[in-house]
């Protein structure tokens, strides 16, 4: 690469070609001021606050826009540059109200900073300032502050340039000229907001949650991880006087950069919230009543005694990995393998053979493309769509199927929806017509036919086509299968159909699914069939690690997935389940089978943050700490394993599970005597080879091979096929206690397609009885493309739609509706 | 000259220390028979300066609206870290002070204050003023936190602040 060399304040600088003089003075450690400018987005020269004085040109020129040249002359500090810098912070504070001590940003404010570094110590403006309504509420979380406003245009650019949702836009001209949010955004809320007030270089975005609740010396900052999602985003956790009052971005290039989604953003005041569980409850003549941490474990300590090995243990998302390890180990010594950190999903296939988790995220950095199959890629993981923006405006290629319409559809070259459960015949058909493009097609691809899997998935083949040459074009793009397809009804044949294309196309594999520390849980045993680090069972290396650590081996039997342990449940030959901080009566799909389970088990242990569904139906409920509360490593989807400090003491008389575990450990005449957390994460390293602190883990993808399954032949039902699709902001039990996410969450709407909106004589806004299974909701009507005609979209995550009560059991679901109100009541 | 100090002989250091002691002796004489300024507090009252700093108050606008905005710059300015403050914000049906913030929860630890003043000078809106009262002893500890409505003025201008003043 060439560079230039150039001279700034008397100092030389050697920098490559292409670079702006202001990052050639960082360089240098000149510091030089901006609000506009910032460096995860082009340079735009509207402050004026970053000039310089450059020899041989005649004014003063923006440093973030001039490109270093050779032999330049520059002078940051000459008289010259501190009058304009002065005169330009004279110019930018006319209209600011100057209200610091009320505004949120005062204290960390670029502008605040700036003023008093170079600004004039007075105003000569005398005039009356220019006024606007003071804090406008543009959504839940977000207030604006229009005098406060220096109209640098970050936050709009933020969504035009980086989130792609394009949330704020400016309005009007001249001196009335103001940020506010289009159309758009009010129909859906956006999903980054929050970046936006953090680069706000002013007070005039400001967080409606934080708002005035402390000032920035009053907060204590621990880093955190995010577990909201499995992306694992690195924060900072603000805590006030045993509060936490706001949670920020840290800096993370490999996993977030500088970004966090706003479920991250203001998703932590459950846990202050005064509805946790903070004793210790026992279920006594059928009822749960309050017990002491002694009677409460001893009970459980009996229990599994008395039914081990016929004891098992699901959830794991919620715990550290730590804590998923001692959780293994401690059944394992029970002589049971009956474990799973995969308690919300009906599909669990050997996690040696398909471990949820991603390559490296920085994988997408350099992809010539990314394959979304059934992956609501910014509902799901939406740091990890920003990510994909970049690499989209790079050139790489997006392509998506799915069963509905993605919100990031616009940014992608081919996306094809299609009826629900079709996404393997249109990989299928898509990888006959790559093969043929591609001049050779396996034996067992020319069973394919693609016309017919095309009319049985819903899509013209026409789509599929373009799909097809768009991903011979791309190349060996990056395959991201997601939870609208692990959720669907055929999963293993969607997983076989992926195989397939990736054997005639090339290409990695992305498995996303799984929040919080699930990955990290099964990497650390929580799986029936495989040992710490994805080791199988009777892998003789590992069972003679395993013993040399524990003292005793594991069992030799395979244990069960969740669903089997279910089943095995209500059959009676699993006792004892112990739940840990997950809520499968709720999250499981399949409710009749968790109501025959619970009613099959002798005891049934849970711990809880809140009163779950799980909880309320548990026979003693243990209460846990946050993951705001106790320190640990936690695993995100590339398994890269992050540390977490606690940033607030937990309610009092609540405990860390790792401590449960550790004195139930006690109890069972099975001590494990761990001085800290960092001895249990050394002890797991050993047992999981390839466990380092912030490395991703080396995942073992199967090889891609030739496997075409046939279709399943199609029930004729009367009805719409239920689609459901998990939105970013759900009113779930703890994101129901956040403020500022149940308004962003709203109520839930249904989405039907408009040919059937016109059969059954609805408006857009209409609202309608919803019937899935035995439930019934009611709810408005969006009229939509986003599904097929036939289809239903149905939002879950909203106690409205509790889907443990669908009873899914492989089939399509059906929904009836009936129409309430055809038109809307207030048009929207 | 410090040497000459140092060299003198015996008679000479008699001379010069003793006017010196006879120096000090005369003003002690002096004031010998002046009236004492012991004050027979509590029986008697003593004077307080004009500037004296005491007690703090929160003081009210004329029209009764709390001048704090909750800005806590006196919390980060104070150095022995007395005070403490909670913010919220005023609604049109709760408006308590000008402005879209006021203090919620206003302490001062008075076990800790040392009377500096430091909080009256960094307050934006002179919502703070140390008052002449010095009488702060209590039998507990806890008594001398002072809460909020321990520490606004009863009524505007109760505090001897103007409630007109803007600032």
């Amino acid at each position: 690469m060439s560079t230039v060399t150039l001279t700034i304040d008397g100092r030389t600088v050697t920098v490559p070609k292409g670079t702006t003089v202001y990052h050639a003075a960082r360089q240098l450690g000149i510091e030089i001021p901006v609000f506009c400018y910032h460096d995860r987005m082009p340079p735009l020269g509207a402050c004026r606050m970053c000039f310089v004085q450059v020899e041989k040109m005649p004014r003063l020129q923006t440093s973030c826009t001039l490109e270093a040249q050779e032999g330049m002359v520059v002078w940051t500090e000459s008289a010259e540059v501190v009058e304009a810098r002065r005169a330009i912070l004279e110019f930018l504070l006319i209209n600011h109200p100057l209200d610091c001590p009320i505004c949120d940003k005062g204290g960390e404010c670029p502008l605040q900073d700036n003023t008093f570094k170079y600004g004039p110590g007075a105003s000569r403006f005398v005039e009356p300032k220019r006024h606007f309504p003071k804090a406008i509420r543009l959504s839940p979380v977000l207030t604006l502050d229009r005098e406060r406003c220096i109209l640098c245009w970050r936050c709009t650019r933020f969504g035009e340039v980086v989130a792609g949702d394009h949330a704020l836009k400016g309005h009007d001209r001249g001196y009335r000229t103001h940020i506010d949010t289009p159309p758009v955004t009010l129909e859906r809320p956006s999903k980054f907001i929050g970046n936006t007030i953090a680069i706000c270089p002013v007070g005039a975005l400001t967080s409606a949650v934080y708002r005035f609740r402390a000032r920035p010396w009053d907060n204590r900052p621990t880093p955190g991880v995010c577990t909201h999602c499995g992306v694992g985003c690195a924060t900072w956790v603000d805590a006030r006087g045993g509060e936490v009052v706001r949670v920020r971005a840290r800096e993370k290039p490999e996993v977030n950069d500088i970004w966090l989604c706003d479920l991250g953003f203001f998703g932590y005041d459950y846990t202050n919230h005064p509805e946790r569980l903070k004793v210790p409850y026992v279920r006594e003549g059928g009822v749960l009543r309050e017990a002491t941490w002694d009677e409460a474990l001893e009970r459980v300590a009996r229990a599994l005694v008395r039914a081990a090995p016929r004891v098992g243990a699901l959830g794991g998302e919620r715990l550290t990995v730590e804590e998923a390890y001692l959780l293994g180990r401690l059944f394992r010594s029970l002589g049971s393998n009956h474990l799973d950190a995969r308690a919300d999903s009906r599909f669990a296939p050997s996690p040696r053979d398909w471990a949820w988790g991603a390559g490296p995220f920085e994988a997408l950095d350099t992809a010539p493309g990314v394959f979304l199959v059934g992956c609501d890629l910014s509902e799901d993981y939406p740091v990890l769509w920003l990510r994909l923006k970049r690499a989209l405006d790079r050139g790489a290629v997006g392509l998506a199927v799915a069963p509905k319409r993605l919100e990031v559809d616009g940014y992608l070259r081919c996306a094809v929806v299609h009826g629900y459960g079709g996404e393997a015949d249109v990989l299928y058909a898509v990888a006959r017509l790559v093969a043929e493009r591609k001049g050779s097609v396996p034996g067992l691809l020319r069973e394919v036919d693609v016309d017919a899997s095309c009319r049985r998935a819903g899509v013209p083949r026409e789509a599929v086509e373009y799909l097809a040459q768009c991903l011979v074009a791309a190349g060996p793009v990056l395959f991201a299968v997601g939870r609208l397809s692990w959720d669907g009804p055929e999963p293993e044949r969607t997983l076989a159909a992926v195989q397939t294309l990736r054997a005639v196309s090339g290409g990695d594999l992305w498995l996303l699914r799984g929040k919080g520390n699930a990955v990290g849980a099964v990497l650390a045993g929580l799986a029936p069939d495989t040992l710490p680090g994805l080791v199988p069972l009777e892998d003789p290396g590992a069972r003679e690690r395993l013993r040399r650590l524990w003292g005793f081996e594991p069992p030799q039997a395979p244990g069960l997935g969740t669903p089997a342990m279910l089943e095995a449940a209500a059959a009676g030959e699993l006792r004892v389940l112990y739940v840990a901080g997950a809520d499968p009566a709720r999250d499981f799909p399949d409710g009749s089978l968790w109501q025959r389970a619970r009613a099959g088990l002798e005891l049934l242990v849970v711990t809880e943050l809140f009163w779950t569904e799980t909880a309320r139906q548990a026979d003693v409920v243990l209460p846990a700490l946050s993951s705001f509360e106790r320190p640990g490593t936690v695993v995100n989807l590339e398994g890269r394993p992050q540390r977490i400090a606690p940033s607030r003491m937990g309610p009092p008389g609540a405990r860390a599970d790792g401590d449960i575990l550790q004195l139930l450990g006690e109890r069972l005449g099975r001590p494990v005597d761990y001085g800290s957390v960092e001895a249990v994460w050394e002890e797991l390293r050993r047992a999981a080879p390839g466990l380092e602190l912030d490395r991703p883990y080396p995942f073992n993808r199967p090889q891609p091979e030739v496997d075409v399954r046939p279709a399943r032949p199609l029930e004729a039902e009367e009805g719409l096929v239920v689609v459901p699709a998990s939105p970013l902001f759900r009113k779930g039990e703890m994101s129901a206690r956040c403020r500022g996410l149940p308004d962003l969450a709203g109520s839930p709407v249904v989405g039907v397609h408009a040919q059937d909106a016109a059969a059954l004589g609805l408006m857009d806004g209409a609202e309608v009885e919803v019937d899935v299974g035995a439930t019934s909701a009611r709810v408005r009507v969006a009229v939509t493309d986003a599904v097929l005609p036939g289809h239903l979209l149905v939002p879950v995550g909203f106690p409205e739609f509790p889907r443990a009560r669908w009873a899914a059991s492989g089939r399509l679901l059906r929904a009836h509706l009936r129409v309430l109100e055809p038109v809307g009541r207030e048009s929207r | 000259m410090g040497g000459a100090v140092r060299n003198r002989n015996g008679w000479q250091r008699v001379v010069v220390e003793g006017a010196a002691i006879l120096k000090g002796m005369a003003v002690t004489l002096r004031h010998l028979f002046r009236p004492p300024v012991t004050v027979q507090y509590p029986e008697e009252r003593p004077r307080i300066a004009g500037r004296f700093k005491g007690r703090h108050w929160l003081t009210l606008y004329a029209d009764g609206t709390e001048r704090c905005v909750g800005c806590e710059l006196c919390v980060i300015v104070c150095p022995s870290q007395a005070i403490y403050v909670k913010a919220a914000e005023n609604t049109p049906d709760h408006r308590v002070s000008r402005g879209e913030r006021y203090a919620e929860d206003f302490q001062i630890n008075m076990l800790r204050c040392i009377f500096c003043g430091f909080c009256e000078e960094a307050c934006p809106t002179g919502a703070i003023v140390l008052g002449r009262d010095f009488e702060l002893a209590d039998y507990r500890r806890e008594a001398l936190i002072y809460t909020k409505s321990m520490l606004q003025e009863p009524y505007p201008g109760a505090s001897g602040r103007d409630p007109n003043r803007e600032v």
